[in-house]
């Protein structure tokens, strides 16, 4: 499974769209409703499909992120 | 193959996608007959001579000699499938000796505030931060340090398996810098620029120092749905030259600007001056999240801090970042605080004068944003390296 971030168009809901990611196979973590923003796993194969759930902007894979190192 | 220019060396990058140095070698062959070595079989820079271009296998990146013809069909491949994604000249990157210290002065008198606050002016403002929200989001808080008893602090961890305790130290240093105390309770020098602001101390890194975008994401929403009127992120990851913005990040800071939340992020460690200047990492390369350098107490730019080196993800702004007093994690004695530097702790030094501006003049979004570019003080500095400045208080 990957991580990714979804974001949803200006003015949509970002609940209205989970139940069309999850049909698309994405298991959602975390629904932003300030940031419009849908965060879970999704299976490598099937990061293509949310991009084509209407609502959805722009699908991420998630990064890992830490301290600055020096 | 073009002539180089004062900026670019004639030749050209070719970004190939993560694992697909051989499929990539294949393809420069394929679509514009370009022979390439790599540098798993011992080629190097010295190689350009004899091949028209050489792979960089361990960073995906081809150096090519390659005539207009070659360029146009580099170009059109970038936008088919394939393993190439991105086609660039190659830059020339200057690199920038510390600015001339004539007349060094005597270092800085911080018997009773650190050299950071002086050099934003926090000591001499009268805002304090009073009423402003105010989020930090990293490894967390030390809840019972006696520098900040009595003050107003908001917890929550995104980490699973870790309260927001601050095992790491990071956190408490960061929230120390915006938002920690003039006259500390355990002695020492007054170290906080907003130092009545609320805190929000998000933990989004682990005691472990790391995170991912879920969480932070999920720390950025808490904070907008507390009010916050800033947020500062000392976290991040490497990217190399040439690679695009998150989307998504670029998306939720125009989205917290237009809610009254202005993001502010470290720039990255990673630069090695003078010889390596390193590009802003994510995700304070996208252009609406606020980019923060370091420079030390003679206004140089850190050896360590991130440049501008793509034409977008560049610095905004600098801030104190070496040598930095604040809080730590310890329990008592020596251990309340520390000195440590990086981008990690210019940017809470912004986010603090962000907050002094926000009470001081009721600005939010876009309007602190503006505030702050207007009001640093320029340095004698390249641009690139910091931005509009170094920020002051109101």
């Amino acid at each position: 499974m990957v991580p990714v971030a979804v974001t949803v168009a200006d003015g949509i809901a970002p609940s209205t769209v989970v139940p069309a990611l999850e049909r698309a196979g994405m298991a959602v973590d975390r629904v932003l409703d300030a940031l419009g923003v849908v965060t879970g796993t999704v299976p490598a194969e099937g990061v293509f499909a949310l991009r084509e759930v209407p609502g959805v902007v722009h699908v991420e894979r998630q990064r890992q992120v830490g301290l600055p190192g020096v | 193959m073009p002539e180089p220019t004062d900026t670019t060396t004639g030749r050209y990058l070719v970004l190939i996608d993560e694992g697909s140095a051989a499929a990539g070698a294949r393809e420069l062959s394929s679509v514009a007959g370009i022979r390439t070595a790599s540098t798993l079989e011992g080629a190097t820079a010295e190689s350009l001579g004899t091949v028209d271009g050489v792979i960089y296998s361990n960073l995906g990146v081809a150096v090519v000699n390659a005539q207009p013809d070659q360029v146009n069909a580099l170009a059109a491949a970038v936008e088919a499938p394939g393993p190439i994604a991105l086609v660039e000249p190659e830059r020339v990157v200057q690199a920038l000796a510390a600015p001339a210290q004539e007349n060094v002065t005597a270092a800085v008198d911080e018997s009773v505030f650190t050299w950071g606050l002086q050099a934003v002016g926090a000591n001499i403002s009268t805002a304090t931060g009073k009423g402003v929200r105010l989020a930090v989001l990293d490894t967390g808080f030390t809840v019972n340090h006696p520098d900040f008893a009595g003050r107003t602090v908001l917890t929550q961890s995104f980490i699973a398996g870790e309260t927001v305790d601050d095992a790491h130290g990071h956190g408490t240093h960061c929230i120390g810098s915006a938002a920690g105390p003039r006259k500390p309770a355990s002695g020492g020098p007054g170290y906080g620029v907003a130092y009545e602001a609320d805190i929000y101390a998000g933990k989004v890194l682990s005691n472990a120092g790391f995170g991912s975008d879920g969480g932070i994401l999920a720390g950025i929403d808490w904070a907008l749905n507390n009010g916050c009127a800033v947020i500062s992120m000392s976290l991040g990851s490497a990217v190399r030259p040439g690679t695009p913005y998150s989307q998504v990040y670029e998306t939720v800071g125009r989205r917290a600007l237009s809610k009254g939340t202005l993001i502010i992020a470290a720039a990255g460690n990673e630069s090695r001056r003078p010889d390596k200047i390193a590009p802003v990492g994510h995700p304070a390369n996208c252009p609406s999240i606020l980019a923060v350098g370091a420079i030390d107490d003679q206004r140089a730019v850190a050896f360590f801090s991130c440049g501008t080196v793509d034409t977008v993800g560049q610095v905004d702004v600098v801030a104190p970042g070496v040598n930095v007093y604040s809080s730590w994690n310890g329990k008592s004695g020596d251990s309340l605080h520390k000195r440590i530097q990086g981008t990690s702790m210019a940017t809470p030094h912004v986010a603090g004068v962000a907050a002094l501006m926000a009470q001081q003049h009721n600005a939010r979004g876009w309007e602190l944003w503006a505030r702050l570019m207007q009001s640093a003080r320029r340095l004698g500095v390249p641009a690139t390296d910091a931005g509009a400045g170094l920020v002051q208080a109101p």
